[in-house]
C-alpha cells in the first residue's frame, strides 16, 4: 500500500501532470479572451472562468504544485526557492478561495443628495412582492450563459424560460379584445417613427391603443417634445385663426375655432382669456392659457370627460414641439411664423425635414389596429468598447392562470391573481450596508480645451451609528470603511437635470493578506530559486555564434545536462 | 576604431544641427505679405498652442496633423509648421498657393466619393463631400475595415476644415494668470499686429504679436514647450536608429566588439535622455502607449543585454540586445500607422506614477528579456538551418536562452503580481480575467510549462530552443494582440490601427521559419559523434 501512495503523490507532484496541466490552463485562458473579447466580461465568466471545469482545473493545479513540494520534503538546502515559490503559489490559491467564497463585490449607485446603503451583487434574482399582505419571496436565477428553463413555481406562479441575454424584438399581434360595437371605433393607431440627423439616429414607437403599454404617446428628447395625437386632430393645425386656439370634438372628430363658431374669446380681469360654449345641451367654460377642459358652468369642478377640447397652440410655439398623427406631423416654424402641417407620401423612404438641427422623421410603420409590444428573445451578447451592445436584457417567461407573460431587469410585470396583486422584478441580489451614504458632490475635470475626463471624484457623507463624516473617494484613492472598500468606479449624467450620479464598487476580501503574501513569496522565491540554482559549471562554445564573437571565458570541463 | 567614432560623432553633429539651422536661415528670410509663405516660417514652431487637451508647440502639433492629414510630416514643399501656418492664414483669406490633397486609401471609400478610380482629391473636395460620408458612416452598422475608413476621412475632412477656417490654431489670451486660448482668426487683429514695435527683433510685425502672446504665456505657465521644441527638433528616434545599427554593424560585420559596446553605451545614453525629456514634457513614466512600451522594451532589453553580458562574460548577449534595440526603433521610426508617437493625456485610471512606473515598466522588461531569449532562439535555429551548429554549442546558447527566459519569467510574474495590486488597490479586485491579465498569465504559465520541461530534461535541448522561439508568439499576442486583436478590456487604451495586420505577418514569419527548420532539428546528432 506504501508504494501505491508514494505512486500516486509522485504523478500528482509530478512535473509531466504539472505540464499537462499548465497547458491545458493557458489553452482554456486563451479561448476565454477571445470569447471575453466578442461576447462581453460577464459571458466569458458566465460560460467559462467561474464554471466548474476551470475551477477544477485550477483545483488540479493547486495538487499539483503541493504535491511537487510534498514529495520533495524533507527540505533540502538547494531546493529552498522551490519551496518558497511553491508555499507562495498554495498561500495566493487559498487567498484565492477566500475571497471566491467568503468576498463581497458589488457596486453602490449613488444618486445626488440621496441616501444609499444597498450593494447590488452579481446575482441575478426575481422578486415577488405581494404589498397587500407584506409578502416578498426572492429567488436566485441560474448563474447561466444560455437560456434555460427553470419550471419551479412559487406563490400559484410558475417560472419557465430564463434569458440570461436577450433583446427585445418589436412584434405586432392582433387584438385581444373584441371589437368595440360602437359604431366609431375607438382611435388605436401606432407608428413607427425615424428621428434623425447628420449626427444621431433615433427610431421611436409611438402607440395610442390601450393594450400598448410599453409604449408611449408623449417623449421628449432633450429640448424637443413629441405628442402622438389622433390623425384626425391634424385637421386642428390647419386653421389660421388668429385667437390660436382650436376646438376639438372628440365626438365626432371635428375641429373648428371659436371664429367659425362665432364665439367670442373674452378677458378676464387678470388678463387671461376665456370663452364659454354651448354643445347640444351642456355649456363649458375654458380657460385656455390653463387647461384644455372645460370647466362646469358654476366653474366647480374640471370637466375631464366632456367630449369637447380646448387647445391653444400658442403654448406651443416657444419651445420645439413635434406633433405627431400617425401619417401627418404638424410643427411651429418659428422663421416663417406658422404653423405647418406635412403629410407622409406613400413611398417607403420618405421623410419630412423639421427646423431644429437639421433633423428629419421618416415614417416606418403605421397600423392602425394591430398592438406593438416588444418580446424578449434570447441572444448571445456582443460587447463593443466595454459595453454590451446586444443581449443588455435579462427576461424571464412567467405561467399564470393559463397566461405567459415576461419580465425583464428593466420592466417589472404587476398582475393581479386570484384577487392578489402580485409585483414581478428581476434583479440583481441586494446587501444592505450597515451605514448609509449620500453623494454631497460630484465633481469631473477634463482635459484642457477637450470633452474627455481627467479626472472623477465623489465627495461622500457616510452616516454611521457614530455620527457623519466627509469622505473624498476618487480613482486611485478608496474608502475603507468596516471590511469594505469602496472605490470609484463610473459615473452618469442625468440627461434633464445635468447632475451627476456616480457608481462605487464596493469590495470586502478577507483573503488579501494571504494573497499578497503569497505573491512576495513567489517574486522573492523565484528570484532566490535562480540565484541557488546558478550553475557554477560553464560550458563554452566551439565556435561563435555569430563570427568574431569568441566568448571571453577560458574552457572549462564541458557538461552533458543543463542542469541535475 | 577612433577614426569610426570621429566619423560618427560628426555625422550626429551634422543631423543634429541641420535642422536647427535650417530652421534659423528661414526665420531671417525676408517676408513678403503679397504671397506665400507670407510671415509663415520655421520659427513659429516654437508657439505653444493647446491642442488635444495639452500645451504644446506649434511645431509638434503641426507635424501631427499634417501627418495626420497626409501621412507625412512635410508637403507641398513645406515643412510641417509652415504647411499648418499657410493652411490656417486661409482663414484670413490669404491663399495658400497649393491644394492639398488627399489620399483615398480604401476603394469603397473612393466608389462612395464617386470614381473607385481616383485615388487623390484635393481636400477641398473632400470637405464638400463630408456630407456624403457622415451619412455613410451614420447609415453603417457594421463596425468594420470600411467603417474606420469612412470615419477617418471624415474626420480628416473635419480637421482640415477646421485648421482652414482658422480655428484650430489657437493662441493664448492671458488675463493675468488665467489664459483663454482663442483661434488664430480672432488673434491676429489689425490693431495687435499695428502696434508692434518696428524696432524689436522680430523680423516681422505679424511675429511680434505672436511671439508677444507667447512671452506673456511664458511668464505665468512656464517654458515647457520650448524644451518640448528641442526634443521635437532633436529627432531622437532617427538618430537612435542610426547609432544602434552602427552598434550593430560594429559588432556582426567589422567585428569590433569594443566599438560596438562603446556605441551601446551611447544609444543606451540617449535613449535615457530621451526618456528624461519623455518624463518632463508628460509628467509621466513614459510607458503609456504602444509606441512607448515599444521604445521602453528595446531600451531595457539592451540595458539588460549589457549587464548580463558583462556578469556572464559573455558577448552574445550584446547582439541580442542590439539586434532587438534596432528592431524596436525600426518599428518606431516606420510604424507610426501602428505606434502614435504624439504624448497625449491619460485615462483617469492611469493617473498614477507610482504604478504605471512599477506595474507597467516591470512588464514592459519582461518582454525585452523573453525577447532576448526569441532572438537567440531564433539565430541558432538559422545557423543550424542555413549554417553549421555542433550540439554542444546549441546547449551552450540554449543556456543562454534560459538564462534570458528565467529573467522574463521572474519579471513577469513580478510585472503580474504588481498589475494585481494594482488592481486591487483602485479596482477593489485582485484578478478580473481582464484579457490583458489572462494573456500576461498565459505568457506566463507557457515559459514556466517549457522551463519545468527543460529543468527536467524532459524537453531536449533542440526542442527547447524551437519552443523558446515560438513562445515569443505568446507576448506578442499580449503585448499587441489584446489591443489590436481582442481591442476589449480595462488596458485597451494603446488602441490603434494597421496593428492586427502587423502582428498577423508576425506569426506567419515566425511558424513559417520553425516548419522549415523542422527537417534540420536534430541534425546535427551526426556532428555530435565528431565534436
Amino acid at each position: 500500500m506504501a508504494l501505491n501512495y508514494q505512486k500516486i503523490e509522485r504523478t500528482l507532484g509530478g512535473l509531466k501532470l504539472a505540464v499537462i496541466l499548465i497547458l491545458l490552463f493557458s489553452l482554456m485562458m486563451t479561448i476565454g479572451t477571445f470569447v471575453e473579447s466578442y461576447y462581453g466580461t460577464e459571458f466569458a465568466n458566465r460560460v467559462l472562468y467561474k464554471r466548474f471545469p476551470f475551477m477544477f482545473l485550477q483545483f488540479g493545479m493547486f495538487v499539483s504544485i503541493f504535491f511537487a513540494a510534498f514529495v520533495r520534503l524533507p527540505p533540502k538546502k538547494r531546493l529552498y526557492g522551490f519551496y518558497t515559490i511553491h508555499s507562495g503559489l498554495i498561500m495566493i490559491a487559498c487567498g484565492s478561495f477566500i475571497t471566491w467564497y467568503a468576498g463581497i463585490d458589488g457596486n453602490v449607485l449613488l444618486h445626488p443628495n440621496e441616501p444609499a446603503r444597498m450593494v447590488y451583487l452579481d446575482q441575478d434574482v426575481f422578486k415577488l412582492n405581494f404589498p397587500d399582505e407584506g409578502l416578498a419571496v426572492e429567488k436566485r436565477l441560474p448563474y447561466r450563459a444560455f437560456s434555460t428553463t427553470i419550471d419551479a413555481s412559487y406563490e400559484g406562479l410558475t417560472l419557465k424560460q430564463y434569458f440570461p441575454y436577450a433583446d427585445l424584438q418589436l412584434v405586432w399581434e392582433s387584438s385581444n379584445r373584441a371589437p368595440s360595437e360602437v359604431a366609431l371605433p375607438s382611435i388605436q393607431h401606432s407608428t413607427q417613427y425615424m428621428l434623425y440627423n447628420e449626427n444621431v439616429s433615433e427610431e421611436m414607437l409611438m402607440s395610442l391603443h390601450p393594450e400598448a403599454i410599453q409604449f408611449e404617446s408623449s417623449l421628449s428628447m432633450g429640448p424637443l417634445s413629441l405628442h402622438y395625437l389622433p390623425g384626425p386632430l391634424v385637421e386642428c393645425f390647419n386653421h389660421t385663426n388668429e385667437s390660436k386656439l382650436i376646438i376639438w370634438n372628440s365626438f365626432s372628430r371635428t375641429c373648428t375655432t371659436p371664429e367659425e363658431l362665432g364665439i367670442q374669446v373674452q378677458q378676464t380681469s387678470s388678463g387671461n382669456r376665456f370663452l364659454v360654449m354651448k354643445d347640444k345641451e351642456s355649456v363649458y367654460s375654458f380657460f385656455p392659457e390653463h387647461s384644455p377642459y372645460p370647466l362646469s358652468a358654476d366653474f366647480n369642478s374640471v370637466l375631464r370627460e366632456a367630449p369637447v377640447r380646448l387647445f391653444n397652440r400658442a403654448l406651443f410655439e416657444t419651445e420645439p414641439h413635434l406633433f405627431l398623427f400617425g401619417k401627418s406631423v404638424a410643427y411651429f416654424d418659428r422663421e416663417q411664423e406658422k404653423w405647418i402641417t406635412s403629410t407622409y407620401d406613400e413611398s417607403v423612404s420618405s421623410h419630412i425635414s423639421l427646423p431644429w438641427m437639421g433633423l428629419k422623421i421618416a415614417l416606418i410603420r403605421h397600423e392602425e389596429s394591430l398592438v406593438p409590444k416588444r418580446r424578449p428573445i434570447a441572444v448571445l451578447p456582443i460587447q463593443k468598447n466595454n459595453e454590451l451592445i446586444q443581449g443588455r436584457e435579462r427576461a424571464l417567461e412567467i405561467q399564470a392562470q393559463d397566461q405567459s407573460f415576461w419580465v425583464t431587469n428593466n420592466e417589472p410585470l404587476s398582475l393581479m391573481i386570484n384577487g392578489r396583486r402580485v409585483e414581478i422584478y428581476l434583479t440583481k441580489e441586494t446587501l444592505t450596508l450597515p451605514f448609509e451614504f449620500v453623494l454631497t458632490e460630484f465633481k469631473m475635470d477634463t482635459d484642457p480645451g477637450t470633452a474627455n475626463p481627467a479626472s472623477f471624484e465623489s465627495f461622500v457623507k457616510l452616516f454611521t451609528s457614530e455620527g457623519a463624516h466627509n469622505h473624498h473617494i476618487f480613482m486611485n484613492n478608496p474608502l475603507k470603511h468596516e471590511g469594505f472598500t469602496f472605490y470609484q468606479a463610473s459615473y452618469s449624467q442625468n440627461p434633464n437635470t445635468g447632475l451627476y450620479s456616480s457608481t462605487l464598487s464596493a469590495n470586502v476580501d478577507q483573503g488579501r493578506f494571504l494573497k499578497y503574501l503569497g505573491s512576495l513569496f513567489l517574486v522573492l522565491g523565484s528570484a532566490w530559486h535562480y540565484q541557488i540554482t546558478k550553475k557554477n559549471k560553464r560550458l563554452t562554445p566551439s565556435s561563435p555564434l555569430i563570427a568574431g564573437l569568441q566568448s571571453s571565458v577560458t574552457d572549462e570541463k564541458p557538461t552533458s545536462g543543463v542542469q541535475s | 576604431m577612433k577614426s569610426s567614432l570621429s566619423l560618427f560623432s560628426l555625422s550626429l553633429f551634422v543631423f543634429l544641427f541641420s535642422s536647427l539651422g535650417a530652421s534659423k536661415a528661414l526665420a531671417q528670410a525676408d517676408f513678403d505679405m503679397s504671397k506665400p509663405p507670407y510671415f509663415c516660417s520655421q520659427e513659429l514652431g516654437k508657439l505653444p498652442v493647446q491642442q488635444g487637451g495639452r500645451v504644446k508647440p506649434i511645431e509638434v502639433h503641426a507635424r501631427e496633423v499634417v501627418k495626420y492629414l497626409t501621412g507625412k510630416t512635410s508637403a507641398e514643399g513645406y515643412s510641417a509648421t509652415v504647411l499648418y501656418c499657410l493652411l490656417s492664414l486661409e482663414g484670413l483669406d490669404l491663399s495658400a498657393g497649393f491644394k492639398l490633397n488627399h489620399k483615398i486609401e480604401h476603394v469603397k471609400v473612393r466608389e462612395l466619393l464617386g470614381d473607385k478610380e481616383v485615388s487623390i482629391i484635393p481636400y477641398d473636395d473632400l470637405v464638400a463631400k463630408a456630407e456624403v460620408l457622415r451619412i455613410e458612416r451614420q447609415r453603417l452598422t457594421v463596425d468594420d475595415g470600411y467603417k474606420k475608413a469612412v470615419t477617418k476621412a471624415l474626420n480628416q475632412a473635419m480637421l482640415y476644415q477646421e485648421i482652414k477656417i482658422g480655428q484650430n490654431w489657437t493662441l493664448p489670451l492671458m488675463n493675468g494668470p488665467d489664459v483663454a486660448w482663442i483661434p488664430l482668426t480672432s488673434f491676429l487683429t489689425e490693431e495687435r499686429v499695428l502696434k508692434q514695435n518696428p524696432n524689436t527683433s522680430a523680423p516681422n510685425p505679424f511675429h511680434g504679436a505672436l511671439f508677444e502672446a507667447k512671452s506673456l504665456y511664458e511668464q505665468f505657465h512656464g517654458t515647457k514647450h520650448n524644451i518640448e521644441f528641442i526634443f521635437a527638433s532633436i529627432g531622437f528616434p532617427s538618430v537612435g536608429l542610426i547609432i544602434c545599427l552602427l552598434a550593430l554593424a560594429a559588432l556582426t560585420l567589422f567585428k569590433r566588439f569594443t566599438l560596438a559596446l562603446v556605441l551601446s553605451a551611447l544609444t543606451v545614453l540617449l535613449q535615457t535622455v530621451y526618456f528624461v525629456f519623455r518624463i518632463y514634457i508628460s509628467e509621466r513614466a513614459p510607458v503609456t502607449n504602444m509606441y512607448e512600451t515599444v521604445v521602453f522594451s528595446g531600451y531595457s532589453a539592451l540595458i539588460l543585454a549589457m549587464f548580463l553580458g558583462h556578469f556572464k562574460k559573455e558577448k552574445v548577449y550584446l547582439y541580442m540586445g542590439l539586434g532587438y534595440n534596432v528592431m524596436c526603433l525600426m518599428m518606431t521610426n516606420f510604424a507610426h500607422g501602428m505606434l502614435s508617437p504624439g504624448i497625449s493625456p491619460l485615462v483617469p485610471v492611469l493617473r498614477d506614477n507610482f504604478w504605471l512606473s512599477t506595474h507597467v515598466t516591470v512588464v514592459i522588461m519582461s518582454y525585452g528579456a523573453y525577447a532576448l531569449s526569441w532572438i537567440l532562439a531564433n539565430t541558432v535555429l538559422f545557423k543550424k538551418r542555413f549554417g553549421t551548429l555542433t550540439s554542444r554549442d546549441e546547449l551552450y546558447y540554449s543556456d543562454i536562452i534560459y538564462t534570458c527566459i528565467k529573467w522574463g519569467s521572474v519579471l513577469i510574474a513580478a510585472g503580474i503580481i504588481l498589475g494585481g495590486v494594482w488592481a486591487d488597490y483602485s479596482w477593489g479586485r485582485f484578478w478580473g480575467w481582464d484579457p490583458k491579465e489572462t494573456w500576461s498569465l498565459i505568457v506566463f504559465c507557457l515559459y514556466i510549462a517549457i522551463l519545468h520541461g527543460r529543468y527536467t530534461n524532459w524537453i531536449p535541448t533542440h526542442r527547447f530552443v524551437v519552443f523558446s522561439a515560438a513562445a515569443f508568439m505568446s507576448v506578442m499576442m499580449c503585448w499587441f494582440g489584446v489591443n489590436y486583436i481582442l481591442a476589449s478590456g480595462l488596458h485597451s487604451y494603446g488602441f490603434s490601427e494597421g496593428g492586427a495586420l502587423f502582428l498577423g505577418s508576425f506569426f506567419l514569419i515566425q511558424t513559417v521559419f520553425i516548419i522549415m527548420t523542422i527537417p534540420f532539428m536534430k541534425s546535427d546528432s551526426s556532428k555530435t559523434q565528431t565534436a
